[in-house]
């Protein structure tokens, strides 16, 4: 009994640690802002899907910033029972869980629409950290941290598994390109651009590695793909886990700097984006030797400067766009996209609402890898299925690995009949 | 010398000192909060000024603002409150430096005060009544509704009475005492976090936005 009292003692001090640290800078201003108004409720999709108190967001957030109280206001320290200020005691602590991975996908929808201005998303983050540092990870995403930290990529998939995947892809493009010249090069020196890809597209998503390299070939670009750190997501930051955060960050950086690239583009992935483009340097506490894009930026460059040219008509069916929260929202890529696909499909209609405003999908913050929660991340894409339903499309596009998963899911579950794919293919199959 | 200014001044004193110690205390907590911030690595793609400036403006409008835009209602009751307590405190502190404007300030501005008083009540009754607001609830957010209330309603009834001017200023020294202890210090991180927010989508070229459309 004693040793339990004793690790339960070292979890608190532990979480307790890190969720000052997590709060230090401006994340303590939005732990001491909500005035509990209770109007963001409808701005969640989880909410939205299934209406009761433990899917609010802004009590979801109270969850957080209740802990927060216990230790960084003084009402919190001496009358914590006036505040509702609570113990990070290991028991508070594993309902914690269900509440920051389990009901929240960090979208932040509602922090762009609080009355307030209160940012829940990095409030939930910020639970995330605790939770993280104290090894209450949901098995699913510890597992997704671990084989990225081990193997160098989220589904351990070898270098030589990489190299013939990218082998058969390049084959089948000279085929489809009449082109002995395509290539997929993995690990090249001196080229311009380093291409990270999500592993999935190599595993399940084939068509989409494809598809790049033909826009890259097309475009006459010198660009490869790294050997090793190729992986474009970072499972750290879904898990709260800033450490591995960090390490997944400097590989990328590192190699990039090896093999002497000018830049790096990131492939089609909402949090991917986010984590490298905005929080990679500040996990790293440095500024990139090198510039970073997204796919969709380098996309939109090559089609107005003429370097591919594009046929709409060959993308007749109606098509219309998911925006990726990481993506759009917090990442400030919200207009490429449209552009490309105004370029490159002739039917082009916009779901309502959409870019800050879209709803999350359901498929973020590593709901994906946490199987437990399954039967609420599809549920909670129904207001996605209705969005998509509403625009009459027959393909929806979506810049994010994550958010295609989800929403082949969805259109399975509501019947909705639309096939998913990512911006790159659309331009692909445009190639005039 | 009339009785009243006998009683007056040392609350005057009472209530400079509560004012000072709320001040005081919120500077402290903010910059506490800070804790010397962290500096941003990541080559902004927008303006944090255009983005602060947006925060405060553009995205507070129903088009931009879901919450607002989908309880319009709830919202206006809101603000009524906040108006009223907004004056009543306003006419506190110039009792303060001009008790005839206050005097002045509070006559004029009793019937907004007074529906602020019913927008108050409306509050604390749908936080006790509504289902997520209790969850979400702690006995600090129903006092800090009826603490406010109570200012209203002592603003509301103020006259020219000394009386009146009196248990009134003494009430608002005890206020601006809680203001930085419990749910009210939000009059001042509402304004911060609403403006680091604004900053950070500004730098991520997110804000502003031209678009923002109705559900």
């Amino acid at each position: 009994m004693a040793a339990r009292g004793e690790q339960g003692r070292r979890i608190t001090e532990t979480a307790r640690e890190t969720l000052g640290q997590s709060v230090r800078g401006l994340g303590a201003y939005h732990m001491n802002a909500c005035v509990k108004c209770g109007l963001c409720a409808e701005t969640c999709h989880i909410y939205q899907a299934e209406p009761e108190p433990a899917n609010h967001p802004g009590v979801k957030a109270s969850k957080v910033i209740d802990h927060y109280r216990r230790y960084h206001t003084f009402l919190g320290k001496y009358l914590p029972g006036l505040v509702g200020a609570r113990d990070l005691s290991p028991d508070a602590l594993d309902q914690l869980v269900d509440v920051v991975y389990g009901r929240c996908t960090a979208c932040g929808r509602c922090s762009l629409h609080c009355s307030i201005g209160l940012d829940i998303a990095a409030v939930i983050r910020a639970g995330r950290n605790v939770l993280a540092a104290v090894g209450k990870v949901p098995e699913g995403l510890q597992r997704t941290v671990d084989n990225q930290i081990e193997t160098g990529n989220q589904m351990a998939i070898t270098e030589e598994e990489l190299k013939s995947t990218a082998e058969w892809l390049a084959g089948d493009l000279r085929l489809e390109m009449d082109d002995d010249g395509v290539e997929i090069p993995i690990g090249a020196k001196g080229r311009r651009v380093l291409y990270l890809v999500n592993p999935r597209e190599v595993k399940f998503f084939p068509l989409s590695l494809m598809a790049a390299a033909g826009v890259f070939h097309a475009a006459g670009e010198r660009w490869t793909i790294p050997s090793k750190f190729y992986d474009v997501t970072n499972y750290g930051f879904y898990s709260g886990d800033d450490p591995a955060a960090r390490e997944l960050t400097r590989r990328v950086i590192e190699e990039a700097e090896s093999l002497g690239v000018e830049e790096i583009i990131l492939s089609e992935c909402g949090h991917g984006f986010r984590s490298f483009r905005w929080e990679g340097p500040n996990w790293m506490e440095q500024e990139y030797p090198v510039r970073m894009r997204s796919v969709l930026e380098i996309l939109e460059e090559y089609i107005d400067s003429g370097r591919v040219k594009v046929d709409p008509e060959k993308n007749a069916d109606r098509v219309t766009l998911h925006d990726p929260c990481n993506l759009v929202r917090w990442g400030g890529i919200s207009e490429p996209q449209r552009r490309v696909l105004k370029k490159v499909v002739a039917d082009f209609v916009e779901m309502t609402p959409n870019r800050k405003d879209s709803y999350c999908c359901g498929g973020g913050g590593g709901m994906l890898s946490m199987s437990e929660y399954g039967e609420r991340r599809v549920m909670s894409g129904k207001i996605k299925a209705e969005q998509i339903r509403a625009t009459g499309a027959k393909i929806v596009a979506t810049p994010c690995h994550n958010c295609a998963d989800q929403l082949i899911e969805i259109s399975k579950k509501y019947q909705l009949g639309v096939e998913i794919q990512a911006v790159v293919e659309l331009v692909y199959n445009a190639l005039a | 010398m009339g009785v009243s200014s006998l009683v007056l001044d040392p609350v005057k004193v009472l209530v400079g000192l509560a004012v000072l110690w709320a001040v005081v205390a919120l500077a402290y907590q903010v910059l506490a909060a800070w804790g010397g911030g962290r500096a941003d690595y990541s080559r902004r793609a927008g303006s944090a000024a255009r983005g602060v400036a947006f925060s405060f403006t553009v995205a507070m409008t129903p088009r931009h603002k879901e919450s607002v835009r989908r309880h319009p209602a709830k919202f206006a009751i809101g603000v009524v409150m906040h108006v009223g307590v907004i004056l009543s405190l306003l006419g506190v502190l110039l009792l303060l430096v001009w008790p005839a404007a206050a005097h002045k300030v509070l006559s004029l501005s009793r019937p907004v005060i007074a529906l602020s008083l019913v927008a108050g009540l409306y509050l604390l009754v749908r936080r006790a009544v509504s289902k997520d607001l209790r969850a979400m609830s702690a006995p600090d957010d129903y006092m800090a509704i009826l603490a406010t209330c109570v200012l209203l309603a002592l603003a509301s009834v103020y006259s020219s009475y000394s009386v009146g001017a009196v248990v009134c200023m003494i009430y608002a020294a005890l206020l601006f005492v809680y203001l930085p202890l419990g749910k009210l210090r939000h009059a001042v991180f509402c304004f911060v976090a609403r403006g680091d927010l604004g900053r950070r989508l500004g730098r991520r070229g997110t804000y502003p936005s031209a678009t923002g459309r109705m559900v």
